[in-house]
């Protein structure tokens, strides 16, 4: 005997199921361009809204936009004035004398004047906040004011990157009486800058909304509302583009952006910045052998990694620095040529039926096709005679793993420099007394190390450009490509482009 | 019937502590064992060793590591579990941000896995027996095979992207700001008398709600059915039958009422689970809650909050299965009689 339940019923039952459709009848979501407005889909939070507080690049663009730096950077990345109007900085490297401009004022209508930016750059040093500019700006040893709109920087050493430093990570004047007045934690809550835009609204890990400052003492942004909205998983910024939910994303990846160039409503565009994405060597253990370590180099086809995982848009590297910067060797080139690595093996002991084995770190999704870089130069390297054992590390690991000496032989590792100053490149990879370098040899250490008090600024570049050379021939270094960022936008809305990877609102318009 | 309630409420509080002692015990040895230096993550990477040395004893990081348990213990027990390394903020009003807005993701994703559960127990009750039986099977096989992060692609996919029906980021439209409040932004958009915002809201939970939802409930349907037919099979049946009852009236009063208790449980044990699936899922939709917070701690080893997060994890889910069990106590009178 069966007992079933009457159809009536279930269907009735079923009908609460989908009572509220009908809510969606006028749900469909209009996502209107406006031509004051722009949405961007950005993939990461600001850690916080002190500026002086994080050195996080991606939130760069994003403080650029509420506070405003000393100097700044042209698109072809060019060190241009900003809040300083003319700077000087001295021949012995020991002071830089800056010269504000007198029509700035902050979001909240108080002049800036030479106090903020001492307050900025030396005063708040000594708050017991963890401030990471406390870090770039131990040098200086006093800023002297010696008028509204005149200040000089004295420094314990000779500071030659300081002007770059100026327009670099955390480096944004913010108000002494506003910040002194509603102390740190407010001023972060409530940030005032002198931008081209106020901070309207702030959701953690949501967005951040941003409205046009119309007393900016800068280029009137054409954009009167800003919204970053956070989304951090690459498939759904794609998605929240294509629908039209924002208007430009970027660091999708690159499979996508080629798909979506055929929308023609969208443009994909796959840039090449100043990042490097290279090898960072140990000069022990396993590449303690030189002739392992240029081997390894010889072994890797750079263009073959290039067309594989960025559509060939990634410039192979010879040095660790990015083409067009004032570090670049155009000239020198590091050959692949696999045959040249098994000479070397061999001259080692070593052969494909006898190979050098070696630890091998990468990151997996710090940036794009990290991971399948490293499998395929596993690949590569095989095939000459090393094996490599590839182990998994996370990016926010390295420092501490390099610290302690743990770091793996090679590690494939993403280097950004927005400022394109070759210091910031092979001077911080390469100098055994900075924490970013895997490789501790003197030889190569003291020649980056010597340049940085060098304060002549062509014999600095000089130097930079032997020194590099030095590096890769002595195997210290294994430089891959030139690093991508891509980006998809509406193709109504322009921006300008900028040799670092900014994507700066404050460029953006439509039409 | 409270006669009953509070001493289960009260043992459960006893083992509640228990319960979060031992995790917190867990926690703190698992991520201290992790090679992360928490003093070197809270610095700049330009900083020195001696910078890095100064920070460990600073935080107490050169001390025995029963002494740090202790000392974190005692700070955590005052509600202080320090600051963010990667936010440099209060952990606790981190977490007192983003915790209403999962718990809010998780009760309506709940809701839906309950509703879609028991309607879909009932069809394959309905259809037991049948030719359509193998199909409702297959079909519950189905649902029950795909995770919730797959279910949010798809419905990214159709509804968002193809449909462009729905929206799919964040929690609100760009034009309205978070009501003060609660942090539940249904709650604090009806108490502050906004509707577009609650509209809003609302239209943004759809689709991380049911991705969650649908991912949930193939397991109570299948429990509901065969609930339902163990039920079939009790003498009160047969005799509500003989009386002349409706097959309804017997479905409704009868069988449905006492084969929703082991649906219950099961409901209870699954809200963990799903409470942990937010976690995929608030990254996919970009969903500010406790887990998109968890993602950004893992990532940058922030152990602070990853302990934390940890914690609160726990203690929801300990209150949740206090309730589901006292609720089990109302809806059961045999367990009440001793």
């Amino acid at each position: 005997m069966t007992h079933e339940i009457e159809r009536r019923t279930l269907l009735q039952m079923l009908g609460l199921g989908v009572v509220g459709s009908g809510v969606f009848a006028d749900s469909l979501v209009a996502y209107a361009d406006g031509a004051d407005a722009v949405t961007i889909g950005w993939p990461s939070d600001v850690p916080g809204w002190d500026p002086n507080l994080h050195f996080t690049p991606d939130a760069q663009p994003l403080y650029k936009l509420v506070f405003n730096q000393p100097l700044t950077q042209a698109p072809d990345l060019k060190l241009i004035p900003n809040l300083i109007a003319k700077w000087e900085m001295a021949k012995d490297g020991l002071s830089l004398t800056a010269q504000l401009r007198d029509d700035v004022t902050f979001h909240d209508g108080s002049k800036m004047t030479a106090d903020d930016f001492r307050f900025t750059f030396f005063e708040r040093l000594k708050s017991p906040e963890k401030l990471d500019i406390k870090n770039s700006w131990k040098k200086v040893k006093d800023i002297e004011v010696k008028s509204p709109t005149t200040a000089v920087m004295h420094f314990s050493a000779p500071y030659p990157t300081a002007p770059q430093w100026l327009a670099f990570l955390g480096s944004y004047i913010v108000p002494k009486a506003y910040v002194e007045k509603v102390g740190e934690k407010a001023f972060a809550e409530k940030p005032v800058g002198t931008g081209a835009y106020k901070l309207v609204d702030y959701q953690l890990n949501a967005r951040s909304v941003l409205e046009r400052n119309d007393k900016f003492w800068g280029p009137k942004p054409a954009i009167k509302r800003v919204t970053f909205e956070i989304i951090k998983d690459p498939s759904a910024r794609v998605a929240a583009v294509q629908s039209g939910q924002v208007d430009i994303t970027v660091n999708v990846p690159v499979r996508e952006v080629t798909r979506l160039a055929h929308d023609p409503n969208l443009v994909g565009e796959i840039n090449p910045i100043t990042r490097v994405v290279l090898l960072q060597c140990r000069n022990d253990q396993g590449f303690a052998d030189q002739n392992v370590r240029l081997a390894a180099h010889h072994a890797i086809d750079k263009a073959a990694l290039s067309k594989a995982f960025y559509g060939g848009a990634a410039v192979p590297l010879s040095v660790p620095v990015t083409p067009g910067t004032p570090g670049a060797l155009p000239d020198f080139k590091f050959a692949y040529d696999p045959e040249a690595a098994k000479k070397l093996l061999a001259k080692s002991g070593y052969s494909t039926s006898k190979p050098a084995k070696i630890t091998f770190g990468a990151t997996n999704g710090h940036f794009p096709s990290d991971f399948d870089i490293a499998r395929a130069i596993q690949q590569m390297w095989k095939k000459v005679g090393i094996d490599a054992e590839i182990e998994t590390i996370e990016y926010s690991k390295y420092f501490q793993l390099n610290r302690g000496g743990k770091l793996p032989d090679a590690t494939l590792y993403s280097w950004d420099n927005a400022t394109a100053d070759p210091e910031i490149f092979g001077g911080y990879l390469l100098n055994a007394k900075m924490p970013f370098s895997a490789f501790k040899d003197p030889i190569v250490s003291d020649k980056f190390g010597a340049l940085f008090g060098q304060t002549d600024y062509d014999k600095r570049i000089a130097g930079y450009k032997e020194a590099e050379k030095f590096a890769v021939e002595y195997g210290a270094t294994i430089p891959l490509l030139q690093s991508v960022v891509t980006v998809v936008r509406k193709k109504k809305l322009s921006y300008e482009k900028f040799g670092n990877g900014w994507i700066l609102a404050n460029t953006m318009k439509w039409g | 019937m409270i006669a009953t309630i509070l001493p289960l409420i009260g043992r459960r509080l006893v083992m509640s502590v228990l319960i979060l002692l031992i995790v917190s015990l867990l926690l703190f040895l698992v991520l201290h064992v992790l090679p992360v230096d928490p003093a070197a993550m809270s610095l700049p990477p330009t900083a020195t060793i001696a910078d890095i040395e100064a920070m460990r004893r600073e935080m107490g990081l050169d001390l025995p590591l029963p002494q740090q348990y202790l000392i974190w213990l005692s700070h955590v027990i005052h509600a202080d579990f320090g600051n963010s390394i990667h936010f440099r903020r209060s952990v606790l009003s981190l977490v007192g941000e983003t915790l209403p807005a999962t718990i809010e993701l998780a009760v309506l994703s709940m809701i839906i896995a309950a509703a879609l559960g028991i309607v879909g127990g009932l069809v394959m009750f309905h259809v037991r027996g049948s030719r359509k039986e193998p199909i409702a099977d297959l079909g519950s096989i189905m649902l029950l095979s795909i995770p919730e992060f797959l279910w949010a692609l798809f419905f990214i996919l159709i509804f968002g992207v193809a449909l462009q029906a729905l929206p799919f980021t964040g929690r609100l439209d760009p034009q309205f700001r978070l009501p003060q409040g609660t942090g539940f932004l249904l709650f604090d958009a009806l108490a502050a008398g906004r509707l577009d915002i609650f509209w809003s809201a609302f239209k943004h939970m759809i689709l991380p709600c049911f991705s969650l939802g649908i991912a949930f409930s193939p397991a109570i349907m299948r429990v509901l059915r065969s609930s339902l037919i163990d039920v079939y099979q009790e003498d009160y049946i047969h005799l509500a039958r003989l009386r002349g009852l409706s097959e309804r009236r017997i479905l409704i009063r009868h069988a449905l009422k006492n084969a929703i208790l082991p649906t219950l449980s099961l409901m209870g044990v699954q809200f963990g689970i799903l409470f942990g699936g937010t976690l995929l899922v608030e990254v996919i939709f970009s969903y500010p809650g406790l887990g998109n917070l968890m993602v950004d701690a893992v990532r940058n080893a922030d152990l602070p909050i990853i302990q934390a997060v940890g914690l609160a994890y726990c203690v929801v889910v300990l209150i949740i299965n206090t309730v589901v069990d006292s609720l089990y106590l109302v809806l059961n009178p045999k367990l009440r009689v001793r």
